[in-house]
């Protein structure tokens, strides 16, 4: 009856593979090939094969954005793990109920879209906006702070944004620590901060480093927080592989830059694995 | 549950199948978003029995690319600007209008036909113009803004808005410097690309979606934007003043068009006839009151909007305005001078 359960395995599958075949694999393998394309003038493109769209990259102008985007995800991705580490630890402590309130309510503003929370942002953040209006009021400040419009404003969106994606899978790797763990490291003299570096941190770093993937790479892409609370000012990989797209009609250097993406994220998760990480661990959300 | 799932997709499929079975005329259009109001396209509807499909666009070049890369006969109106029409002529992207069938083109004010993207309007007929303008809060600013130069002015730190297209905003770096706003000579957009760093720090956002929100909310007191954007604003608050810089302003006319292999042609050009009635043009201009093109609808707009400097674009300032020209390869250039200065 093996063969019948293959069958089964197969029909349940099915589903998945056709959407990965459809939706993630074809649209990739597109990509990867127009990067070797030539555009044209007229936003075209000419079918040969040509490396220029990535030598194009190490422009000077293209490096600077590469790091200026770098710069902005690692600090968001620092600050997510600053406070997802404290919440998580909290919210293991708490009964099994409490448990699954709190973590419904991190879920919970995933369902407006995150357009619109942005919008939302503007409201409180601006000059005139909640938060300047009451410390002004209060005659805490003289001047309203500039919360936004700068790049305070891209890292407040995308800390508020990404934050989820940090605190689920560091909750599912905390709540997998055996509490006779923590007990036997205070039993043996260690105080909180030996313990959570000797016992906690090994132990949820596989989540450590999902979260801080899951954080990092869409905070490279994430376009529409730079345009709408940066105040479009300055530009991270997302909106130069929208620009190539829709502005500058140049679709094989908007491919180009995507796969290169790609890479440094594939990298990024080798390095991981050499040293020793198990790409299970990766899918344990 | 995996089970129910499967059910509820298949169950989708079916009902997607099934839907197209009435024989009703049908019109698909591709048009700005915020360009026409839902009331204008249903009323199309009741009078003409035809149903529209109404999808929109953010920019001409996302236009092309949905026109380049969809089936034939998806779309039978869209509605490009001036320099997209000469790119889509070029790429034979346009299906040729039968004139004989457009009678209310009689209404169009003739100085915006025979333009040079079109010559013959053959493929082409103004829906709308627009004009870029400096739109300033003098409850703020008591300054006179004669030139882009004076946006310069370090008084105005972190106080202006600029629309987020680079073409208009490297088009008045170079009118600043007096050269021309379709330049690709890489001197001159040198010399632009200084300037615009040059203003930088002036600059409080750049925001192509709602530019006149900052100007109402007091969040900048000065803005280049869209003609439309900046009568919006002075209805809101009459403080806020238009100003038109010396050096000229952008220029844009928004045309009817029929893509190529378009399936439903007799229901787009009774669409096309539909809008250039004067009644239903003037319902238009006055929830977007951008510049009118149609010299019956010029008799029965109200004064609000006639009188309004920023929607009623005086003849003085369209003539010494630029259009936007389609620069071919030269886009590669400012899109690297944009990242520059962003």
């Amino acid at each position: 009856m093996a063969s019948k359960k293959r069958i089964i395995k197969v029909v349940f599958l099915l589903p998945v593979i056709v959407y990965s075949i459809f939706l993630i694999f074809l649209p990739l393998l597109y990509i990867f090939t127009i990067s070797f394309y030539k555009s044209d003038s007229y936003g075209g493109m000419i079918h040969t094969i040509t490396f220029e769209n990535y030598w194009e990259l190490f422009d000077a102008v293209y490096v600077k954005i590469f790091l200026q985007s770098f710069i902005i995800a690692i600090i968001t991705t620092i600050i997510c793990v600053l406070i997802a580490y404290p919440f998580v630890l909290a919210v293991s402590h708490k009964k099994k109920q409490t448990q699954q309130v709190l973590m419904t309510m991190v879920m919970v503003p995933f369902l407006t879209n995150s357009l619109i929370r942005m919008y939302g942002w503007i409201v409180l953040l601006r000059k005139s906006g909640i938060i300047n209006s009451l410390l002004t009021g209060l005659s805490i400040i003289d001047e309203p702070l500039p919360l936004m419009y700068n790049n305070l404003g891209i890292v407040i969106g995308m800390v508020y944004t990404l934050l989820p994606f940090m605190i689920l899978p560091l909750y599912s790797s905390v709540s997998t620590i055996e509490n006779s763990l923590l007990e036997a490291s205070s039993d043996l003299g260690a105080n909180k901060i030996k313990t959570f570096f000797h016992i906690i941190l090994p132990q949820t770093f596989p989540g450590l480093f999902n979260g801080a993937l899951m954080v990092f790479t869409p905070a490279l892409g994430y376009f529409f927080i730079v345009d709408i609370l940066g105040g479009g000012k300055i530009m991270i990989l997302g909106n130069l592989i929208k620009n190539q797209f829709l502005t500058a009609r140049n679709w094989p250097l908007g491919a180009a830059i995507s796969v290169t993406i790609l890479l440094i994220i594939t990298i990024v998760i080798l390095v991981y694995r050499k040293l020793g990480g198990k790409m299970d661990d990766l899918g344990g959300v | 549950m995996k089970k129910g799932l499967l059910f509820f997709l298949i169950l989708f499929l079916c009902l997607g199948c099934d839907k197209e079975a009435s024989t009703q005329k049908k019109l698909n259009v591709l048009n700005w978003s915020s360009y026409i109001p839902t009331e204008v396209i249903m009323d199309f509807e009741k009078q003409t029995g035809i149903s529209v499909n109404y999808s929109t666009y953010s920019s001409n070049e996302e236009l092309l690319a949905k026109i380049s890369n969809v089936k034939k006969g998806t779309y039978d109106l869209i509605f490009p600007s001036d320099y997209m029409i000469e790119i889509m002529i070029g790429k034979n992207l346009l299906e040729k209008m039968d004139q004989s069938k457009l009678h209310n083109m009689k209404n169009l004010n003739t100085s915006y036909l025979g333009l040079k993207y079109d010559p013959q309007n053959n493929y082409s007929l103004p829906f709308i113009a627009a004009t870029t303008l400096i739109a300033v809060n003098t409850e703020k600013i008591h300054d006179n803004i004669t030139s882009y130069n004076d946006l310069l002015n370090p008084k105005y730190y972190n106080d202006i808005v600029l629309i987020d297209d680079q073409r208009i905003i490297i088009g008045m770096a170079l009118l600043a410097n007096g050269y021309d706003m379709n330049s690709t000579n890489e001197e001159e957009l040198k010399v632009a690309k200084n300037w615009l760093l040059k203003l930088k720090p002036n600059i409080k956002a750049y925001d192509s979606d709602s530019p006149k929100n900052f100007l109402i909310s007091k969040e900048a007191s000065i803005a280049v934007l869209w003609n439309a954007e900046g009568a919006l604003a002075m209805q809101e608050n009459p403080m806020i003043k238009s100003f038109f810089p010396k050096e000229g302003i952008a220029l844009s006319i928004d045309n009817f068009a029929i893509p190529i292999g378009a399936k439903n042609l007799d229901a787009a050009y009774s669409f096309i006839n539909y809008i250039l009635n004067p009644e239903v043009m003037k319902a238009i201009i006055e929830s977007y009151p951008y510049k009118n093109v149609n010299w019956l609808t010029d008799h029965i707009l109200d004064a609000k909007y006639l009188t309004n400097p920023a929607s009623n674009i005086s003849n003085q300032a369209f003539q010494s305005g630029h259009f936007v020209n389609n620069i071919g390869a030269g886009i590669k250039l400012y899109d690297k001078l944009w990242i520059e200065i962003k």
